[in-house]
């Protein structure tokens, strides 16, 4: 039986081969469902995007679409969905994101190899936590665009571990157009990349010159500015801001509103796995009298931009971007299960070392924990959205407490394997 | 002022000469059985306080306004088919709608339509002006303005009495406080407010016992119809006869026999819907419109035309539609659900704001609805529906009420001629103007089983308890509590991961 995984996995097309299948499989079996039951297998969200597209393709804004909150290039890439023709077409969204899928595992692969000197087997089978990932698999068919995000990611690491610092940057900017939250890789990225990872100084020799106190921080400012920082910086920078002037010529102020500035006014009462959710609710309704929320991006922003990426980056920039994301996520004012898939895409560059493996008891503890953590959560959700009951309090508040202290105390592992490992 | 009242009497009931005799100063009405309309007609200019001066509230807003159209209904309907009987037989969802025009060359304080609401019929709407609280329609250009709200009872028939009435006559002695339905039309144009009531039943079990007394000056009027309906040779024709006279003027009753078009017909009482929220309603209830098989027959409409079923929705803000779902075309969903379409909605469409973030009421929806080939006994009409969140609560829920829809057969004519003069005619109803002008309505009637035509959600929120465990200061301090615990925490792990980085890199260095 182990020898046939091995061979399995031996076999890259195999492996590519299979979770190409699987999406087609899920693909087809979404069009079958769509056409032959009222409940659709179709996400909601592919509804707007494709709404968003036949606007377009009439001319008219995306935002013309009531809670479409997505870069314009979202709705342009979806503009073969409106074309009239075979109904197949309809698909072509969800077959893109699942497309971007593949190509995310197969680059999580490639790193695995160049950077990780992992042998091709062993990094296809690591790969394949993401690849064969059913619940990636089923999102992406849905036509949920978090793979398309993936891929952007995924291609930065990449870029970034290959040192090719220029498209890192243009990736980083347009990652970030799409969807705000990777800016958190920014820094990282940034402390990451002294002249040790840059490639400028390809011997390992202590570079820091044996210098006294006295100018210790002056010369680390200047060692700190490196060309490839610099590149990194403005060449992201520059991609963000043309996009965002070109979508602004296009689209004026619904762009910045729908796209940026709701994430910023939006409330966020109904709830969601987030440990805000209930106060969001109270302070929303006028019952709080602190402010408290309006003070959540502290410790958000705190760990993913600042300490994580300071203490750990050197280590190891996938686990440490896995650290960012799993906090952002974590302390985030709202959170859904699509957000998870946010850090699950870099669990295959944390898992060959982490203690989770090492130790599979253990990890099959934290994985346990992490599902019922939900669980408890959705069997609260569910008791209110179907039910009728009010769970809010304190089920609802409870059990996002309750799994609030699950994804801490993951975090903290997570800390502690990436501080480890160098 | 001009008072019009007409009874009309059901065809199965008896009428003798004495059930109504006409003096020189007044007409004796006796233990009549029969539906009563009262139509009043003034000038803005008459209406007034109690005093004798001018309600200068009520004067000012009229005259900032085009037009006003107001349409309140009782929430209790009692009697065969709801008491509704040609030509009578045009409905409103249980409530009180406001179509409301400002005139654009003074388009005066925004509030003042609100505060005219609050004045007329109760000192508790919650309504902020026109623009913020009212809806538009983006289909009919006229009444601009759109405003419900639930209201079972009312200070209307007080303000009547003494303000519109102003007297003893006929027009104070209505009995308005009992009426089923009342209708308030104002337009620039006549500079006239005409107050229009309905009566299912008699106010005894006898029937009507009233003296309708003649007006005491020349400029008033009050003339009295003692009708019946018979069968009109044109389908779309109410052919009324009986006895028509002006108290005061009149010697006697005259004879009269006449027909004209009708916009609204009524179909058979066996012809019912009825509204329900299968349990647990959860926060996304399902309407259920249950038809009667009678509810579902093609009417006796006239040959030209095309008639087809439709629910008008009036829906509160915290509860509405999803128009991306309902606005489907997918055969699927629509058989499901036995929808043809979604014709018209306009209104508060948010998908996501809880409610006490919607300044709008609420939203209107036109359904049309799908009709079986075969005749099936009964037939379920499902409408999908989902609740914003409501502010907290001590007990964890909060009661929604859901007025029952208006459903109707509306029949288009292709060429057809114009309405011609109807005397009971009734626009301005929110869902008529969806319609072209020679559009004929059948309604169907809302069952007799349950009198109260709206459904009432339990609306499950937060529950907070201020003197007990779950007051809004637990919540805060928990979440507080909880998430300074879990920043310490990782901050702990990456102090841990820091120091002995730290001592990795002294003992490298040692080593060097």
């Amino acid at each position: 039986m182990s020898s046939k995984m091995a061979l399995f996995f031996q076999t890259p097309a195999l492996v590519y081969g299979s979770a190409i299948a699987l999406r087609v499989i899920l693909l087809f079996y979404g069009a079958w469902q769509d056409a032959h039951s009222a409940v659709k297998y179709t996400d909601i969200d592919y509804l707007v995007f494709t709404d968003a597209a036949r606007y377009v393709s009439q001319g008219a804004s995306p935002y013309a679409r009531d809670t479409y909150r997505y870069t314009p290039l979202l709705a342009w890439m979806l503009l073969p969905t409106t074309w009239s023709g075979p109904s197949f077409l309809f698909s072509f969204g969800k077959a893109l994101f699942a497309l971007s899928d593949v190509l995310a595992g197969w680059l999580i692969a490639r790193s695995l190899v160049s950077a990780y000197g992992m042998d091709a087997p062993r990094a296809l089978k690591y790969a394949s936590v993401w690849l064969l990932n059913p619940m990636v698999a089923n999102i992406s068919t849905r036509g949920s665009s978090e793979g398309l995000l993936g891929v952007l990611v995924i291609a930065l690491l990449w870029a970034v571990l290959r040192r090719r610092v220029i498209l890192a940057g243009v990736l980083l900017g347009l990652s970030v157009h799409f969807k705000i939250y990777p800016f958190i890789y920014g820094v990282s990225i940034i402390w990451w990349l002294d002249r040790e990872h840059d490639g400028s100084s390809s011997t390992k020799t202590p570079s820091k010159p044996t210098t006294t106190n006295t100018s210790t921080t002056l010369s680390q400012i200047l060692n700190f500015i490196t060309p490839s920082r610099i590149i990194l910086t403005l060449t992201s920078l520059t991609t963000f801001l043309l996009l965002n002037i070109l979508m602004y010529t296009l689209y004026d102020t619904p762009f910045l509103q729908h796209t940026y500035l709701h994430h910023v006014t939006r409330i966020d009462h109904r709830h969601n796995f987030s440990p805000y959710s209930t106060l969001l609710y109270l302070s929303a309704a006028g019952e709080v009298q602190g402010n408290f929320e309006s003070l959540a991006f502290i410790p958000q922003l705190l760990l993913s931009v600042v300490v994580i990426p300071l203490v750990l980056a050197k280590k190891s920039l996938p686990g440490t971007m896995l650290a960012q994301t799993f906090a952002f996520v974590t302390f985030n004012k709202v959170c859904t299960s699509q957000y998870f898939l946010w850090y699950l895409i870099f669990l295959s560059f944390y898992l060959p070392t982490s203690s989770m493996l090492r130790n599979p008891k253990f990890g099959g503890l934290v994985a346990a924990l992490w599902v019922v953590g939900q669980a408890l959560w959705l069997q609260q959700g569910y008791n209110l959205e179907f039910l009728g009951l009010s769970s809010f309090v304190p089920g609802l508040f409870l059990a996002s407490m309750g799994f609030f202290a699950v994804n801490v105390w993951i975090l903290g592992v997570i800390v502690d394997d990436v501080g480890s490992s160098s | 002022m001009k008072t019009r009242i007409t009874y009309l009497q059901p065809p199965t009931s008896p009428f003798s000469a004495e059930q109504a005799t006409l003096s020189s100063s007044s007409l004796n009405i006796r233990d009549l059985d029969a539906v009563k309309e009262v139509r009043v007609t003034v000038n803005v200019a008459e209406i007034g306080a109690e005093d004798g001066d001018g309600d200068t509230l009520v004067n000012d807003v009229l005259n900032r306004s085009d037009e006003i159209r107001i349409r309140w209904a009782r929430e209790e309907e009692g009697g065969v088919a709801g008491g509704r009987v040609d030509p009578f037989g045009s409905r409103v969802s249980a409530g009180l709608h406001v179509g409301y025009t400002p005139l654009r060359t003074s388009p005066g304080d925004k509030e003042g339509i609100c505060n005219l609401l609050r004045r007329l019929f109760d000192k508790g709407i919650q309504c902020e002006n026109h623009s913020e609280s009212f809806t538009t329609s983006s289909r009919s250009s006229k009444p601009t303005y759109q405003f419900y709200t639930s209201l079972p009872e009312h200070t209307l028939s007080e303000y009547i009495t003494k303000n519109i009435c102003r007297g003893d006559g006929p027009c104070a002695t209505a009995g308005w406080e009992r009426a089923d339905s009342i209708d308030l039309d104002y337009d620039a144009v006549s500079g006239t407010l005409v107050v229009s009531g309905y009566w299912s039943q008699p106010d005894s079990a006898d029937g009507w016992t009233e003296e309708i007394r003649a007006p005491g000056n020349d400029r008033d009027r009050v003339e009295v119809g003692l009708l019946g309906t018979e069968k009109a040779v044109e389908a779309e024709e109410i052919k009324m006869g009986g006895l028509l006279g002006v108290v005061g003027v009149d010697e006697a009753l005259k004879p009269a026999l006449f027909s004209f078009p009708s916009r609204h017909h009524v179909l058979p009482s066996q012809a019912t819907f009825s509204v329900s929220f299968p349990q647990p309603t959860g926060m996304h209830p399902t309407m259920t419109i249950s038809l009667s098989p009678a509810a579902l027959e093609y009417p006796a409409a006239p040959e030209d035309t095309t008639c087809a079923l439709h629910a008008y929705l009036t829906l509160p803000s915290y509860i509405f539609g999803d128009k991306y779902q309902l606005s489907t075309t997918d055969p699927l969903f629509l058989d499901s659900h036995h929808l043809v379409a979604l014709r018209a909605v306009s209104g508060a469409t948010d998908l996501e704001a809880p409610d006490w973030f919607v300044s709008h009421w609420g939203s209107n929806w036109l359904l049309e609805l799908a009709t079986p080939t075969d005749l099936p006994e009964e037939r379920n009409v499902t409408v999908p529906l989902h609740l914003r969140y409501l502010r907290p609560s001590e007990t964890g829920y909060r009661a929604a009420g859901v007025p029952w829809p208006v459903v109707f057969w509306a029949c288009t004519a292709e060429g057809g001629t114009k309405m011609g003069v109807n005397p009971f005619d009734r626009v301005n109803l929110g869902w008529d103007g969806l319609f072209g002008p020679r559009t004929m309505f059948y309604q169907v009637h809302p069952s007799g089983e349950t009198s109260r035509h709206v459904e009432e959600l339990d609306v499950p929120v937060l529950r907070l308890n201020e003197g007990g465990f779950f007051r809004s200061k637990a919540v805060e301090l928990g979440t507080v509590a909880a998430l300074i615990l879990g920043l310490l925490w990782v901050l702990w792990k990456l102090g841990a991961v820091a120091r002995s980085g730290g001592q990795k890199h002294d003992k490298a260095k040692k080593s060097q």
